[in-house]
């Protein structure tokens, strides 16, 4: 009995068993059809080649960005360039996209970056936790706010500076955007901390951050490319052109209060009056120049200024700016005069030595220095002119980088010890009253007299 | 799918069919369809025999990942507790639980289940594999039932059964003698079909849900591979060794001293400082001091207070009270019945100069108590010092179940710090930290720069903030908290509302302290807002209205345009209950109120920076801006029913007696969306237009009579009424304060007055005040009138000091 009831027993679970499993195995292709079939019908749905990694992850980036209202804009100088390259025949045919096949976000590359500017930005932590839930495996990069730098008893809380959201093997790299004084967007350097995995991505092929950069506030478009609705810059050739230049150097904050700690700050009301006119004048010529498309730099005593003590020296009576000769134009001169700052003297020609200088409000003077690039350095010349003598100041090469000073966006040499070095020698520290432009500078050499027959052309004095 | 036991054995069918005869198979098949389908065989090679309950570890290991990527695909959209994962992931344990959740483990609540489901799966399998293999290996070990009791299922084919039942029963008679091993397998397949079922239902249960969930779901696309890291991290096991909390308090007449494992927390001996109760909060989970308060039970009203905190903090947290000098003079029934519910047997019997310590825990039992009478008026009692181990209770038991948002992540991490915050931390139905005030059509101020400028007052910074971002219009992303000091608590309060805050190194003393920071924090404002032409500047101890940035709204054209204009604020020095009418009259004066105004960036850089008073100037920084050589003559804007009201008490330049009489009575507007009247008639010139208006159509009081009673304005209402008082020069203020004085408003130094002109609200009735002759309106005088004249009664001991209110 023991054992008919006991088979009884087994026959019952078999059969509870059996059932059992055939439910499961109902549900689970109901699961299976209810997950593979939304798959489906959506790779169905979609184009033909449009199944690439890359633009499955920024579709989906996109996707994220605009349900939560962030808006960002592509910055990709490789995809920017494939627009631009597209950028009529997108424009022509605005669906043309919808019919072709996916050629500008499948391409196959590693990140696919975007841009943001921060105040535009209203719900940070929320956006995050929300990008994980996507599936995206996201790192953020923070770092203090250069913008507190000046003062050392400020410490707040840390912005974004760049987050990188992984999704499979493809990573979007968005760059935070922050405004600075000057009216001009900057992002941060991209610094891994300690614990963060190297081999998340290949950060050596990042796009940005391997500096920090400055650029002009972009307007905005929006296109669509390969079925993706994404906002562009207005001008991507501008944008692109700025992205090699972008380098940006933050002043030297720390350095420049030790500076004036040694050598305390002039408060006199005529120094700060200096600095508030050269300040001006700074200003101005920055704005006519930009107004021309001139690229020009800080020089001389306005760049040790810059570098030494972020500040204007009080005791340096001019302003100081330098530009390459092959970016002369003739119209300089009629632009500052129309700026309200007439020419003062010319030295010098488009050829050899030439040299502006401008009569600034309230007797600050704005001199140019035009550099001449030789195959193992630069110089510009300087004049005499009682004498008709000629002087050259030879520089080491140097390129530029943009940088931020009297509350404006400047080009300074990115190799600014040297260039300091090499105009006010390994003193530069030590501030200097008197100085001799022939004599004091470790740079300068004689470079001859102008014939007297040129004095006409080469020696202009208003 | 299915994966029978040897790797040729791989038909769906058979194994169907094999399964539905031996129960073992069935079991196995379940098992294993729920592997992947592209599943290894088991290794041919193992051992036969029914002692092989268990397979090798790497079998085992790879059944329960591929089980666990299965389980997690299922329930791939549990979007909350990946959250919660994630914060945890940010913790001090975040790398191991990284790697515990690879491995597979526990898991909480819910998902719980789906783990104990899958260890079930695990123990089925085990000893499936056991039968199995020992059918394998001898084909079948014994028959399971007899054959009459055969009832053939709709699932079975027939073929298939006839082509079994033969082979079967021959070894079924081979068998029969083996008894022993007969009994035992039938016994393990009824275990295995008892484990199967129950494993079956999980699953069942399990799938259900996935499918549920996967149907709300609003992102169908979860076609990345994941899986693995979505599996939940294992519960905490336990809270490990219970660990103690070694806790000393002493309580004398001139010290008091907390130390929590040999570490204090609270020192006290200065002189004629700390009288009272000490009172500090511990987290009963970590040991950490969440709040420290002193409440003065020798003076009035402090006993509220305390009762008042004591009762904010949570049940479960560690109280520690000691006293210091004298606490039982004002501490009264109300409080001492509170003491007494926490389980205090000393402190609601507490006496004059009694010396007392408490350790005890918030609606739990008391850890230790000693207290010391007072032998006498004159005398203190014996200092005590109060030994005691507190225990530690989990983390889980010391933190509430709230839902898991990133607005309640910001709670949890507020709570699991700090106490006294009231209901913000209450488990059941906290107070919310996000508020959604209406947007404000056409808001001109939505982009303007807020800076708040605290110190250390968490808990007025808390209700400030609150009433900030109530406000109407208020744009949380554009608000910077610049704190003086490294206070902790300030900010935990600025990361509660999700803010940015900044900390500011205190530079100086006393009041210049108070000007850098203000110094820095303007500075800084302009300087992470480079766009922005002005920047509001507030204070921690401001209740905002809720139309403050309505009222900003409309009128900060005003400071664009008007060059005469010195600021906005939103307080009315003369603005008191019963001095203050129309939410929608705008005045402009000739001082700076401050307490919620608005800076002109220009003005700031150009003029007020470059000049601010040095670290060694011990200046104020508002006494600074209202000189002379800074206003320049200029004027603000002030409306008036005030959109801000000063709570603070305890601040650098306040007392008690200071706030009760000059600021408690001061009206706050609470209507919101005010349409302020006529703005445009405050730019200078239509100013004095409207003035002259004001005065000429005002009834001009009986000066005969005297103007500190009431009856000298008449009981009327909506009347204007104008009084002239004798005012010889500029700087003439004799009479006014005087006046001021009777009429209950600010009379410490002169406000509100605009050319020797001064408007409030009396009774209802609009009150204009001349001062004559300095005033340009005294032509409106008629030649009748003898001004007002008060003399200022003979000195002897002033007032309260002088007028040192921002």
């Amino acid at each position: 009995m023991s054992r008919i009831s006991k088979n009884v027993i087994l026959v019952v679970l078999t059969l509870t068993s059996s059932a059992f499993l055939l439910f499961q195995l109902y549900y689970y292709k109901h699961y299976l059809s209810a997950k593979n079939g939304s798959g489906l019908s959506k790779s169905k749905g979609s184009r033909i080649g449009f199944d690439g990694m890359q633009w499955r992850a920024v579709k989906k980036f996109i996707m994220l960005t605009s349900s939560q209202n962030v808006p960002v804009f592509l910055i990709d100088p490789l995809i920017l360039e494939l627009i631009n390259k597209n950028f009529e025949q997108v424009k022509n045919t605005s669906h043309a996209s919808s019919t072709s096949e996916c050629k500008v976000f499948c391409v196959p590359r590693d990140f696919t970056t975007f841009a943001l500017q921060y105040q535009l930005w209203k719900n940070e932590e929320g956006w995050f936790w929300i990008a994980e839930n996507m599936g995206f495996q996201c790192l953020k990069i923070e770092s203090k706010d250069p913008r507190l730098d000046w003062i050392d008893s400020l410490s707040g809380t840390e912005i974004p500076l760049h987050y990188i959201c992984k999704l499979a093997s493809h990573a979007i790299h968005l760059v935070v955007f922050h405004e600075r004084s000057g009216n001009y967007l900057w992002h941060g350097h991209l610094r891994l901390k300690g614990h963060v995995d190297r081999k998340f991505v290949p950060f050596r092929k990042l796009q940005f951050g391997r500096y920090p950069g400055a650029f002009d506030r972009p307007e905005l478009q929006q296109i669509t490319v390969d079925g993706l609705d994404v906002l562009i810059p207005k001008d991507p050739v501008h944008f692109l052109e700025e992205i090699p230049h972008s380098r940006f150097i933050e002043c030297r904050y720390k350095e420049a209060r030790a500076f004036f700690q040694q050598y305390l700050d002039d408060n006199t009301v005529e120094a700060m009056t200096f600095q508030k006119r050269a300040k001006e004048l700074l200003q101005l010529a920055a704005k006519t120049l930009k107004k021309l498309g001139v690229r020009f730099w800080l020089s001389s005593g306005t760049c040790l200024g810059w570098f030494r003590q972020c500040s204007i020296i009080p005791y340096s009576k001019d302003v100081d700016l330098g530009i390459f000769i092959q970016d002369y134009k003739s119209d300089i001169i009629s632009a500052f005069q129309d700026a309200g700052l007439p020419l003062k003297h010319k030295f010098g020609k488009v050829e050899d030595s030439l040299e502006l200088s401008f009569q600034g409000k309230d007797d600050v003077k704005l001199d140019i220095f035009f550099f001449y690039e030789e195959t193992d350095h630069m110089w510009n010349g300087g004049t005499q002119a009682k004498t008709g003598k000629k002087f050259k100041y030879l520089f080491p090469k140097f390129t530029l980088c943009w940088t931020e000073f009297v509350d404006t966006k400047f080009r300074v040499p990115c190799e600014t010890v040297e260039y300091i070095e090499a105009n006010y020698g390994k003193t530069w520290k030590i501030p200097v009253k008197t100085w001799d432009w022939k004599r004091s500078p470790p740079n300068v050499q004689p470079n001859g007299v102008w014939p007297v027959s040129e004095w006409d052309e080469v020696i202009q004095l208003y | 799918m299915f994966q029978a036991c040897r790797p040729s054995d791989s038909g769906a069918q058979r194994g169907l069919v094999q399964g539905s005869r031996t129960p073992t198979r069935i079991g196995f098949a379940i098992t294993r369809y729920w592997g992947p389908g592209s599943g290894s065989p088991q290794p041919p090679t193992r051992p036969a025999g029914c002692k092989a309950a268990e397979g090798p570890n790497t079998s085992r290991t790879r059944g329960q990942q591929t089980l666990a990527a299965a389980l997690s695909a299922a329930r791939r959209p549990l979007t909350p507790r990946r959250l919660r994962r994630r914060k945890r992931g940010g913790g001090p344990a975040g790398p191991g639980r990284g790697r515990e959740r690879h491995g597979g483990g526990g898991g909480r609540g819910a998902p719980g289940r789906a783990v104990r489901a899958r260890v079930g799966l695990e123990r089925g399998q085990g000893s499936l594999r056991y039968c199995c293999r020992h059918g394998l290996a001898r084909t079948v070990v014994t028959p399971p039932y007899d054959m009459d009791d055969w009832k053939p299922s709709p699932l079975i084919k027939p073929f298939g059964a006839r082509k079994k039942r033969s082979w079967y029963l021959t070894w079924k008679y081979k068998l029969t003698n083996q008894r022993a091993l007969r009994r035992f397998c039938q016994t393990g397949a009824v275990l295995f079909l008892l484990v199967t079922v129950i494993v079956n239902i999980k699953l069942i249960l399990d799938t259900r849900r996935a499918i549920s969930e996967a149907s709300e779901d609003l992102e169908p696309e979860q076609d990345y591979d994941e899986a693995l890291g979505r599996l939940e991290p294992p519960r905490r096991r336990g809270s490990g060794p219970r660990r103690v909390l070694d806790v000393e308090v002493y309580s004398s007449r001139s010290k008091v001293y907390v130390a929590v494992d040999g570490t204090t927390v609270l020192e006290d001996e200065a002189q004629e400082q700390g009288r009272g109760i000490h009172v500090i909060v511990l987290n009963q989970a970590t040991g950490h001091v969440m709040a420290k308060r002193v409440f003065d039970t020798y003076s009035p009203h402090e006993d509220e207070a305390m009762v008042l905190f004591l009762n904010m903090v949570a049940p479960g947290r560690v109280l520690i009270c000691t006293v210091k000098d004298e606490g039982s003079f004002h501490l009264k029934d109300t409080a001492k019945a509170l003491l007494r519910s926490l389980g205090s047997q000393a402190g609601p019997a507490l006496g004059w100069r009694d010396t007392w310590a408490f350790v005890g825990r918030k609606g739990g039992p008391v850890l230790g108590e000693k207290h010391s009478k007072s032998p006498a008026l004159s005398s203190w009692g014996d200092p005590v010092l109060l030994k005691t181990d507190v225990p530690l209770s989990s983390a889980e038991e010391a933190e509430c179940h709230w839902a898991d948002t990133e607005l309640n992540r910001r709670r949890r991490r507020f709570c699991s710090k700090v106490e006294g915050y009231g209901s913000v931390c209450s488990c059941k139905d906290p107070t919310p930290i996000e508020f959604s005030p209406d947007p404000l059509p056409d808001n001109k101020v939505l982009n303007v720069p807020v800076a708040v400028i605290a110190g250390n007052r968490p808990n007025y910074l808390y209700r400030m903030l609150r009433s900030l971002l109530s406000a109407q219009g208020v744009s949380p992303q554009m608000i910077t908290v610049f704190i003086d000091g490294y206070y902790e608590e300030p900010m935990d309060v600025v990361a509660l509302f999700g803010l940015r805050g900044i900390q500011h190194t205190p530079i100086s003393i006393k009041n210049a302290r108070v000007s850098q920071h203000y110094k820095a924090s303007l500075t800084a404002t302009f300087n992470l807002f480079p766009e922005a032409k002005f920047a509001v500047v507030l204070e921690e101890d401001l209740d905002i209205a809720v139309d403050f940035f309505s009222f900003l709204s409309q009128s900060i054209h005003l400071l664009e345009e008007d060059d005469s204009l010195y600021c906005i604020s939103a307080w009315n020095d003369q603005g008191y209950e019963h001095t203050a009418e129309d939410p929608a009259l705008l005045y402009r004066v000739e001082t700076m109120p401050g307490l919620g105004w608005v800076l002109r960036k220009s003005l700031y850089k150009e003029e007020l920076e470059p000049k601010w008073p040095t670290p060694e100037k011990l200046w104020d920084w508002d006494m600074w801006m209202r000189m002379p050589e800074q206003r320049r003559g200029r004027e603000c804007i002030i409306p008036d029913v005030s959109r801000s009201y000063h709570f603070g008490i305890v601040g650098l330049n306040m007392n008690g007696y200071f706030h009760e009489a000059y600021f408690k009575k001061h009206k706050f507007n609470t209507v919101p969306g005010v349409q302020l009247r006529n703005v445009d008639s405050l730019k200078k010139d239509a100013y004095e237009v409207e003035v002259h208006r004001l005065l000429s159509e005002a009834e001009v009081l009986d000066h005969s009579k005297n103007p500190c009673e009431d009856s000298f304005l008449p009981d009327t209402e909506g009347h204007t009424y104008v009084a002239f008082i004798r005012m010889e020069k500029d700087d003439d203020f004799t009479t006014w304060t005087q006046l001021a004085k009777c009429l209950r408003i600010w009379d410490l130094d002169v406000r509100g007055n605009h050319r020797g002109l001064w408007r409030l609200f009396r009774k209802k009735n609009h009150f204009l005040v001349v001062g004559v002759p300095a005033s340009p309106y005294s032509m409106k005088k008629p030649p009748s009138i003898t001004p007002i004249f008060l003399e200022s009664p003979p000195k002897e001991e002033g007032g309260p000091g002088a007028a040192e209110q921002t």
